[in-house]
């Protein structure tokens, strides 16, 4: 009776629920037993024709009292036992946990992932990890909660706080703001979505295909939440729509005219309160991003405005690329970038999580095996049909790498050989 | 205590009431029944403000999305209604209104021990509540009525108000507190011995015993809100080097404690009605009355149990879920020693004896849904979802409200000397319970399912139990309206006078007429035994 917590997508999520389930069982039954007897004793000793019968001048007994106490007394002791056993679980976090990193901030949560990976709202878990969240917040008060996962703890600015859960099962679950934090308290959601392990692998590894300015302004703008003031599609929030900003005249409170120009919108990203538009609260509620963003930021959030005030906006097919006229070096390039390669290897010779590709044709060393390799056409087209045929000493095995046999011909493997080895 | 001197003296035509009249009169009396009226009417006039910001909140949430208002208008409503609710109405409660009113008769006394001081506290409190309303009217403070920060030192000034509000009404409590204590241990008439004291005032004195000791802390933090944000000292402000979940443990050990303010009194008001109606003593009186202490005192222990999720220690954790289950047990005994009263009793359904039953079906549910929260790995889940809530309001709407409500059905031939419709006050009673239970079942169901509390808007997975959520609110509303107008009609309008003891009730405080006259008894009266010596005596076994 009364079962209406979410599904189970934790390990300890049973022994909460079962502990729930225990106490749902004694309450259900002392009301019924306290209520149906308060309810019998009403109906069998009611006064009947408005006259008082003689009632039993008892005033207590003594027996009662003792059992009536240590009966509650008893359930309350292992009720208390079995909550603290299950909130023990809870806190100590298992060997190997992967950190993710978790900053709330009115009104988004920012991850950041051990590879250096940053989602916004976007919470990717492997299926059967220990996941340990390390959290905090950059303004005031909110509390993490996943109802699934049965876990919750507030995020506190100026302090770290942590919880962690190993989730049992792949899917979609729902992630709450669970303290009051202001006005979009109730938006404050993000997704988390528990993947394979391989999954997982691919989605942390994807630093995504280098970006348009205009997109790497969006995603500024994703991350520093300007969207819980700022909209994009011309409904008002708190301050002006970015939609067709660019380019707008108007006046400030102050009476000066102004044009919605790039040096007006770095200095209105910069330093908000140097002049409010006219309508806007006075001084502006808006904080002030000097020393947050660098110019190259600013300049790529302009691009990312501007991209939103060119109407209609078309979206210019990109040329299709004659593959046939280019380069092998140049094609092998592009499937480098297209494949993602970029999220493990990297082409300045620093170690991400898979070689870098500098350097690396031609290079000798030995495999976990214990057998030595050259890196030439055949080693390097297994490398990358077949990641787990060989791994080479140093580098973890099985290979996090995604094998590309069927996804790659032998002319595509083929040109990327061709690209590393300009990459001397 | 005979039977013949329980009949009432005859009326005579003075009373309280008529004694003195014009405006003048009221605001300078220092009679405590005139008192305790004064605040009557102040925290009805509140108790309705904060019921429409409840309707305000509900009618919002009644469907998923924006409804009637913006998110910052609803955080607005949601606190207001939290504000008015706890501190201008249900914390002076019960013992404002009906304590001040009945505690000098019912030890027999002519009033309470500092008339003067018990004005003042009437005076400082209406000063609190204007400071209240200005902060609610200029700045509409959006913190929920827990103020935490940094929050609520970022959004504005209203605070302090607020804060310095709360301030001047602790002030106004520990007051009346003060006076409590004093006039019961010095103003019993001969013969009230301490364990013949009725359960009413044991509870007043539990609760005297809280307000004296725990809101001066709410003073203090006051003060260092003032000094954080006057002269930059890092207290609670995390940007100064402070510590927000500071400002959380100060606020609880006040704001927990306040909780059994809000109770103790309604757990009285239930041990006074259920004996009178079933003709039996209070059944385990010592133990009632012990546990009433019991539960003040463990109460001064707890607070941390709002805080269990917020990033205090584990061991902080696990101490306080543990020492919150002692105060299940205190709880327990009271409800199986109510209910032991009714058997063999002769039971009338009147209205304040179905507001009583009323009362233990609903301090069932919300002592058991304590039970989830006191234990910590289910807390974790339940913590700051709409199991809370719900949680919540059947201790203080079910438990603090019903109680008072029981209370002026009961006393009220007492108080005016009338009686009001019957049948209206148990229509009234149907409604207020049905409309209540349809509010906050659901809500505890929503917890169940995850709903956070304090959210503008929700999932569409929430929608049918928040719909029905709201359709009880409007019917509790109702119900609530009905019983206060039957009682208003009856005061002010109907002819229809009570007799002097309408229940044959042996309690000190119907041995005088009814409305009393201004000094309540012509002579202090003598007791030689208990107020709940019902029934015929049976050979001790």
């Amino acid at each position: 009776m009364f079962r209406y917590l979410p599904e189970q997508a934790s390990d300890f999520a049973h022994s909460v629920d079962s502990i729930n389930n225990l106490i749902t069982d004694i309450s259900v039954f002392f009301t019924v037993l306290i209520v149906g007897a308060m309810i019998y004793f009403g109906i069998r000793y009611r006064r009947r024709g408005g006259v008082d019968h003689a009632t039993p001048r008892i005033e207590g007994s003594h027996f009662l009292e003792v059992i009536w106490t240590v009966v509650p007394t008893i359930i309350c002791i292992v009720v208390a036992v079995y909550g603290v056993y299950g909130f023990r679980v809870m806190r100590e976090v298992p060997a190997g946990a992967i950190e993710i990193n978790v900053t709330g901030r009115q009104w988004a949560w920012n991850f950041t992932y051990p590879s250096g990976k940053k989602t916004v709202d976007e919470f990717v878990v492997p299926v059967g990890k220990p996941i340990k969240l390390v959290i905090t917040s950059e303004d005031v008060l909110h509390s993490f909660f996943v109802p699934a996962m049965r876990t919750k703890v507030d995020a506190v600015p100026g302090q770290y706080t942590y919880q962690w859960f190993r989730p049992i099962k792949t899917g979609d679950f729902q992630v709450f703001c669970t303290e009051y934090c202001g006005t979009k308290h109730s938006a404050m959601l993000a997704k988390l979505r528990v993947v394979s392990e391989a999954e997982f692998a691919r989605w942390e590894a994807d630093k995504g295909r280098a970006l348009s300015p205009a997109e790497q302004g969006e995603a500024l703008v994703k991350l520093n939440a300007c969207g819980s003031c700022h909209s994009v599609d011309g409904s008002a929030v708190v301050g002006p729509t970015f939609l067709k900003l660019y380019g707008r005249k108007g006046e400030f409170s102050d009476g000066q005219q102004y044009t919605a120009d790039e040096n007006y919108i770095k200095e209105s990203i910069l330093n908000p309160q140097a002049h409010v538009v006219k309508g806007y609260p006075n001084p502006s509620p808006m904080p002030a991003f000097e020393g947050k963003l660098s110019d190259e930021d600013i300049t790529n959030i302009i691009q990312y405005i501007k991209s939103l005030s060119e109407a209609p906006k078309v979206v210019v097919a990109k040329k299709q690329e004659d593959l046939t006229t280019m380069a092998p070096a140049d094609r092998g390039k592009k499937y480098y970038q297209e494949k993602l390669c970029i999220g493990c290897h990297s082409l300045d010779g620093s170690r991400v999580v898979g070689p870098s590709f500098k350097g690396l044709y031609g290079k000798a060393g030995k495999f976990t095996d214990g057998g030595s390799y050259v890196a030439d056409d055949a080693y390097i087209t297994e490398s990358i049909l077949k990641p787990n045929a060989h791994v080479v000493e140093g580098y973890p095995a099985p290979s996090p790498m995604p094998a590309y046999e069927g996804q790659l011909s032998e002319e595509q493997v083929k040109d990327i050989i061709e690209f590393m080895k300009t990459l001397k | 205590m005979s039977a013949s001197s329980t009949t009432a003296i005859a009326g005579s035509e003075t009373n309280y009431l008529n004694c003195e009249r014009g405006i003048w009169s009221w605001l300078t009396t220092v009679d405590h029944k005139r008192i305790a009226l004064m605040y009557l009417y102040t925290l009805t006039l509140f108790f309705f403000v904060g019921g429409i910001a409840a309707l305000a909140v509900r009618t919002e949430l009644a469907f998923p999305g924006g409804q009637i208002m913006s998110a910052d208008t609803y955080n607005r409503w949601f606190t207001a209604h939290g504000v008015i609710m706890i501190f201008l109405f249900i914390v002076p409660g019960i013992p404002a209104v009906m304590g001040n009113f009945l505690l000098p008769l019912m030890i027999g006394a002519y009033d309470v021990a500092f008339p003067k001081l018990n004005l003042l506290s009437l005076y400082v409190y209406w000063l609190g509540a204007a400071m209240a309303l200005v902060s609610l009217g200029i700045h509409p403070v959006d913190t929920g009525w827990t103020f935490y920060g940094p929050y609520s030192i970022k959004t504005g000034s209203a605070v302090v108000w607020m804060t310095g509000a709360a301030f001047v009404l602790g002030f106004s409590s520990i007051l009346t507190g003060l006076n409590f204590i004093v006039t019961i241990h010095k103003l019993r008439c001969p013969g009230m011995t301490w364990w013949r004291l009725p359960v009413f005032v044991w509870a007043l004195y539990a609760t005297s015993a809280i307000q004296v000791l725990a809101t001066p802390v709410v003073g203090m933090t006051l003060m260092l809100l003032i000094f954080e944000r006057a002269f930059g000292v890092g207290v609670f402000n995390p940007a100064l080097g402070g510590d927000p979940v500071l400002f959380e443990h100060f606020f609880w050990f006040y704001s927990h404690p306040v909780v059994y303010i809000m109770v103790l009194p309604a757990f009285g008001v239930i041990g006074e009605i259920i004996p009178v109606f079933s003709r039996k003593p209070l059944f385990g009186y010592r133990a009632v009355v012990v546990s009433s202490m019991g539960i003040a005192l463990v109460g001064f222990v707890v607070w941390a149990h709002h805080m269990l999720v917020s990033g205090i220690s584990d061991f902080s954790a696990q101490f306080f879920s543990i020492v919150t289950f002692l105060v299940a047990i205190p709880t327990a005994v009271k409800v199986f020693n109510w209910v032991s009263t009714m058997y063999k009793g002769s039971i009338t359904f009147s209205t304040p004896m179905l507001y009583a039953m009323a009362f233990v079906f609903l301090f069932m549910i919300a002592g058991t849904t304590g039970i989830y929260l006191a234990t910590l790995a289910v807390d974790v889940f339940y913590h700051d979802t709409y199991f809370v809530v719900a949680h919540f309001h059947y201790t203080i709407q079910g438990g603090a409200v019903i109680g008072l409500i029981a209370a002026l059905h009961y006393w009220f031939p007492k108080m005016f000397g009338k009686m009001y419709n019957d049948l209206i006050a148990r229509a009234a009673w149907f409604l207020i319970i049905l409309g209540f239970n349809l509010t906050f079942l659901p809500q505890f169901v929503l917890g169940m399912q995850g709903m956070p509390r304090r959210y503008y808007d929700y999932l569409p997975q929430f929608a049918d139990l928040h719909l029905a959520s709201t359709i009880g609110a409007y019917i509790n509303a109702f119900g609530y309206s009905l019983a206060l107008l039957n009682l208003f009609w009856a005061m002010a309008v109907s002819k229809k006078k009570a007799p002097s003891n309408p229940y044959d009730a042996l309690g000190l405080e119907w041995r005088t007429q009814s409305p009393p006259i201004k000094d309540n008894f012509e002579t202090i009266p003598t007791v030689d035994d208990t107020p709940y010596a019902y029934g015929t005596p049976v050979a001790s076994h």
